[in-house]
């Protein structure tokens, strides 16, 4: 074979940071080499609520350490349990036949990360529901003589399926879309999973935050939350960055143009600087705290269609799905 | 045994002949009449219902070279039917499957259209078939009776090459095969198909023409592919990837991720919430 047509002369790697080459190996026409996914508002909207559920799976875990934080603990539960029954609907609704969702349930497919993560979101609602239904009788919404619900879900076992399935959850979402041969999901297979997780644990964080404030909670637990979200926030902004210069011209879809303006206000900017800047000001009102947490929650919403939106354009390009990242 | 397509580019003329036959066996809609202007082909692309595509690449010579030396590749394009695929790997519902023939086929009536094998194919192959391609209900004729098509007669469902399982099944050759009058598609065990394409790379580079086997002793980690090429320029000028990756070999990294994220929240969370 001659060097013009060795298959590999013209591969450089990608997800090394570097432009593409100039010399620019033929295209078809300028085609698409690769298919995008047909996922639209359903999937962005799960990758979301599966965050909040996920980290609010870890936050029940961490609010009964403490023994102290009773209102952070019921508000997690529930809203578990309140997101683990919408996220199966939206997800039932996305698929192209709906009517034989049912089919994902015929097997348990380690390979396969979507096969993992339905199991998983089935395996977390469990833990979810009993937790919840405990909560609701100590809460006295359900009459005490349904209290066997106690032994059903006692807390030493559903506090660590919750954190170590919802921690699952939170995660392989990014783990989903990075084991595809998309260029951009693919060459973030070391940033997009944590960057959900961080995402994930940030958004539970304001979300619980905001039931507090509305509700009733004490000011010490509001504070460890503001705390611990501007922790995920930052990390996850650290983590953006980061994909942004590994990714380079891969990168240009999610990071360049409107989505990448786009990206920066809503998220990086107005979604984890500005609530972490708010959450340090010494100064604590109900309207701050919701405020900073509506502006957490959308810049999560923000990045998961930055991320399915941006994988379509990648998809596109023949010149950068050629050479699939390794 | 594997039975696999050897698709010899320097044999295609281009007439499509192919892409008809796939459509007519496999009872698929037609691509409708888009003119691209992208030499003959108005096709594109394979799709979830166009599993033939022709493709047609005009390269002409230098300026100053005799236009002799022009060239016209055509290449009929087809699911690869891969070693390891990465479209039955992502599928959570198992409806694609590796069959006797070691082809990888979808069931259509297990697929449920959640739509990941179609990121997941590292050659873009394989798609949903929308609701739109299929508008009427379906027949057909078996033991002189009419039945409705159970299978085909509503979209929302991945599509992709079957490999003719149906025609395999009774030992009949794939409509591709069977229809290209030049034999550029060749059907048969894979091994002895493999062996006919190394001495026809021989043969051609004898007569003075440079070719290689695209899909053959691979080292990608989607391995050797089932339905494999004879091309004389490089892949990306067929649409082909320079280098296909199977995609479920970023999962130990995406997971290794993922947990040393949650860890390390965890951890932090842990240390918060126990300060009083």
């Amino acid at each position: 074979m001659s060097a013009a047509l060795d298959p590999d002369a013209s591969y450089r790697g990608a997800g090394d940071g570097a432009p593409l080459p100039a010399h620019a190996s033929p295209t078809y026409y300028d085609r698409p080499l690769l298919k995008k996914p047909h996922w639209e508002w359903e999937v962005i909207a799960y990758l979301f609520m599966g965050g909040v559920m996920g980290g609010s799976g870890i936050l029940v875990a961490l609010a009964d350490e403490t023994g102290d934080d009773e209102a952070l603990a019921r508000s997690a539960r529930y809203l578990s349990f309140v997101l683990a029954s919408t996220c199966p609907i939206v997800l039932i609704k996305h698929l192209g036949r709906p009517e034989r969702f049912l089919h994902m349930l015929r097997i348990v497919k380690f390979k396969s990360v979507m096969s993992m993560g339905v199991w998983g979101l089935i395996a977390f609602s469990l833990p979810a529901t009993a937790a919840a239904a405990a909560q609701l009788v100590r809460d006295g919404v359900l009459p005490e003589e349904l209290d066997f619900v106690h032994a059903l879900g006692p807390r030493a076992l559903t506090n660590p399926l919750q954190l170590v399935l919802g921690a699952f959850i939170a995660g392989y979402t990014g783990v989903l879309l990075s084991a595809t041969a998309n260029p951009l999901w693919a060459t973030g297979k070391r940033h997009i999973p944590a960057i959900s997780v961080c995402s994930g644990v940030a958004g539970a964080c304001a979300a619980n935050n905001a039931m507090l404030a509305l509700f009733g909670g004490n000011e010490t637990t509001a504070r460890k939350l503001d705390r611990l979200e501007s922790v995920a926030g930052i990390a996850e902004l650290a983590l953006l960055l980061s994909f942004r210069t590994h990714a380079g011209a891969i990168g240009l879809p999610m990071f360049a143009g409107r989505r990448g303006a786009k990206l920066r206000s809503a998220t990086m900017f107005g979604g984890i600087l500005v609530p972490s800047l708010l959450n340090l000001v010494p100064f604590h009102a109900r309207w701050k705290t919701l405020l900073a947490s509506a502006l957490t929650l959308a810049g999560g919403y923000v990045l998961r269609e930055s991320m399915i939106e941006a994988g379509k354009e990648s998809a596109d390009d023949p010149r950068v799905s050629s050479r699939q990242p390794e | 045994m594997a039975n696999g397509f050897f698709t010899d580019t320097t044999l295609c003329i281009g007439c499509k002949a192919c892409e008809v036959a796939c459509k007519q066996w496999n009872q698929l809609p037609a691509d409708g009449y888009e003119f691209t202007g992208d030499s003959y082909d108005n096709t594109s692309a394979l799709s979830a219902t166009t599993w033939r595509h022709v493709a047609f690449v005009e390269q002409n010579a230098p300026p100053d070279a005799p236009p002799t030396l022009n060239k016209w590749l055509m290449m009929s394009d087809v699911c690869k039917h891969c070693t390891y695929a990465g479209c039955l790997e992502a599928c959570p519902t198992g409806a694609i499957v590796r069959n006797e023939f070691d082809d990888v086929y979808i069931q259509p009536d297990v697929c449920n259209g959640c739509g990941y094998c179609v990121p997941s194919c590292p050659f873009g192959v394989v798609d949903l078939i929308t609701h739109a391609d299929y508008t009427e209900t379906r027949h057909f004729v078996s033991d002189g009776r009419t039945h409705d098509d159970a299978t085909q007669k509503t979209g929302g469902v991945a599509g992709k090459c079957t490999l003719c399982y149906d025609r395999q099944k009774v030992g009949a050759v794939p409509a591709c095969a069977k229809a290209c009058p030049t034999e550029s598609i060749q059907f048969g065990d894979v091994a002895e198909l493999k062996k006919r394409a190394k001495l026809r790379v021989e043969q051609l580079s004898e007569r003075g023409t440079d070719s290689y086997l695209y899909g053959v002793d691979s080292d990608s980690s989607v391995g050797d592919l089932n339905a494999f090429f004879l091309l004389t320029a490089p892949p990306e000028a067929y649409n082909l990837p320079a280098r296909p990756v199977l995609p479920s070999t970023h999962q130990p990294a995406g997971y290794t991720s993922a947990a040393f994220a949650a860890g390390a929240l965890a951890l932090v969370g842990y240390a918060l919430f126990r300060a009083r």
